[in-house]
């Protein structure tokens, strides 16, 4: 026992160089004669390289668990992780590309939701005859239609109503000019003047397509007027521009002042303006006159949900309606004076000379 | 698949320097330069954040076996031979849990390692014999052997530290102890 413990030190401190060349050398000696010992130095060698190995990968382990414990392993792992989808994964390679997609169509979308704000008008058009049964929802665009329909779908057997509008005259022998919708469908006609008098008339032309009619004075008691102190201007007239109607609203005429606030009526209608004015049901055909007194548009309705909406048909398309209708139908060419009286008036004296000529349209259906 | 790993990784030089002069900084260094990179692959190849941290050590290990054995040649870069060491022990162990091993998402130039891969294996069979030698040895062998050759305590210290009367006990203790454990390691 003694011997073995002695034994294996020599064997370790031989292993290890530590033995001085004298005792080296014996000990070489030894283990050459006895096969056991040379056995043993074999075998303690392999199992002192192992357990130096294994010291020092102990030793390596701990260094780098002291290392590891330096990495913030939850963040990295976050950013490594493989992402659950493609989907996931195509957006983190794609971002900046899909962030520029998606900033443009958002940005076309605004845009072109706000020039279709700006464009389309929402909301509905009142037609602004006087009346009192028939419900005005119709949209502009619709204007005929739903007149034509209203009138369609009226029974027969309903008894008539009061309808009103205005109306001007077009000639000094008694023809008018008028909404189509607020004489449309009339079983009988009656105009009446600033005094007060009532005469029979009849529609002698209706356009549809700009709901533009004209009326005749049938009434034998009708004198014809003095010239029309009025005329038709042709030109286009521009926004800002200050406007003023006189309509019947009531029984009795109504100034009403305002300017043209677009160009282009009911869902950018181009035979139309947007005049900001205020009218009433009544004011339908009446005339819009510039501050000279120039003819410019005739009232035909406004927007129900928007404030000073009102809108006008364009004095080109009375003229061009005016053209459409045969000479020999109007019996004698309608033709507006080529000068006007009213220029360099004052407002007052304006009204006081046109309101002769602008008569309340009252329509038995 | 290729997000760009922005950690500060140290020349290959200054690693193989490090190592061969026992430098823990250098050891530092290179296990936070290259973890990321393991990371990433063990986290899209089916394995967790431990997974990771066994693989790379034991990449680590190999390499500094590879380097302390003197017949390391920068041949190619460290990086992508910690990669495929890494690579192809992780590949090893998903097969061994008999993990499907295709599709394998890979972020670097891969190398053949196989050698060296081999050779750890046999190592690390060794530590793990040696490892429950020293389980099954039990106490206070464990501690007296680990005393003497790992740390290097010498037989006065132990004799002092375990309080037995003289050294020429203690070295009949770390005899038979020693007796015992190699007896458990070979026999193993």
């Amino acid at each position: 026992m003694r011997n073995e413990i002695e034994l294996e030190g020599i064997i370790e401190d031989y292993l290890n160089d530590k033995l001085s060349e004298a005792e080296r050398t014996a000990f070489e000696q030894l283990r050459k004669n006895d096969p056991t010992v040379d056995h043993k130095v074999v075998a303690h060698k392999v199992f002192l390289e192992s357990l130096g190995d294994y010291a020092q990968v102990l030793d390596l382990k701990a260094k780098m668990d002291r290392a590891h414990a330096e990495i913030d392993v939850e963040t990295l792992s976050e950013e490594l992780r493989p992402h659950p989808s493609y989907i996931v994964n195509l957006w983190r390679k794609n971002k900046a590309a899909i962030a520029v997609a998606a900033s443009f169509i958002l940005l076309t979308i605004v845009t072109v939701y706000s020039i279709q704000q700006n464009t389309k008008q929402i909301g509905n058009v009142e037609l602004v005859s006087r009346e009192l049964a028939k419900i005005k929802n119709s949209q502009s665009s619709l204007i005929r239609i739903m007149n034509s329909k209203t009138t369609a779908n009226t029974p027969k057997n309903v008894k008539p109503a009061n309808f009103g509008g205005t109306g001007f005259a077009l000639t000094a022998n008694g023809y008018l000019l008028t909404n189509l919708h607020v004489v449309d469908g009339a079983d009988s006609v009656y105009v009446q003047d600033n005094k007060g008098d009532s005469y029979k008339a009849k529609v002698v032309r209706s356009d549809s397509q700009y709901d533009l009619a004209i009326l005749k004075i049938i009434d034998k008691s009708f004198n014809p007027l003095s010239n029309l102190p009025y005329r038709l201007k042709q030109s286009g007239n521009g926004m800002g521009e200050i406007v003023y109607t006189l309509g019947f609203p009531k029984d009795d005429a109504v100034f009403g002042e305002g300017y043209i606030s677009s160009r282009t009526g009911y869902n950018g209608d181009t035979t139309q303006y947007q005049v900001s004015i205020p009218v009433n049901p009544g004011n339908s055909g009446g005339p819009l006159l510039d501050h000279q007194g120039n003819i410019i548009g005739v009232i035909s309705a406004k927007e129900k949900q928007v404030d000073g909406a009102t809108f006008a048909i364009k004095s080109k398309y009375i003229q061009e309606a005016l053209n459409s209708i045969p000479n020999d139908s109007l019996g004698k060419k309608v033709a507006f004076n080529k000068r006007n009286s009213l220029q360099g008036l004052s407002r007052n004296k304006q009204l006081e000379k046109i309101q002769d000529y602008v008569f309340m349209i009252k329509v038995y259906k | 698949m290729s997000n760009k790993l922005s950690s500060s990784v140290p020349t290959d030089r200054e690693v193989v320097l490090g190592i061969l002069n026992d430098s823990e900084d250098a050891l530092n260094k290179l296990y936070t330069g290259y973890f990321p990179m393991v990371l990433q692959f063990i986290l899209n190849n089916n394995g967790d954040e431990d997974d990771a941290k066994d693989v790379y050590q034991e990449g680590i290990i190999v390499l500094y076996n590879k380097i302390k054995g003197g017949n390391f040649e920068l041949s190619s870069k460290l990086k992508t031979y910690i990669y495929s060491v890494c690579r192809r022990i992780w590949l090893k162990k998903l097969s061994q849990q008999s993990k499907k091993t295709s599709n394998i998402s890979d972020f670097e130039d891969v190398m053949a390692v196989e050698v060296d891969v081999e050779q750890h294996e046999e190592k690390d069979k060794q530590f793990d014999k040696m490892q429950d030698a020293l389980l099954h040895l039990g106490e206070p062998c464990k501690t007296i052997i680990q005393d003497f050759y790992i740390n290097n305590l010498s037989m006065q210290d132990i004799c002092e530290k375990f309080g037995y009367t003289n050294t020429d006990n203690a070295k009949t203790q770390k005899y038979k102890c020693l007796q015992r454990l190699k007896k458990l390691f070979f026999q193993v």
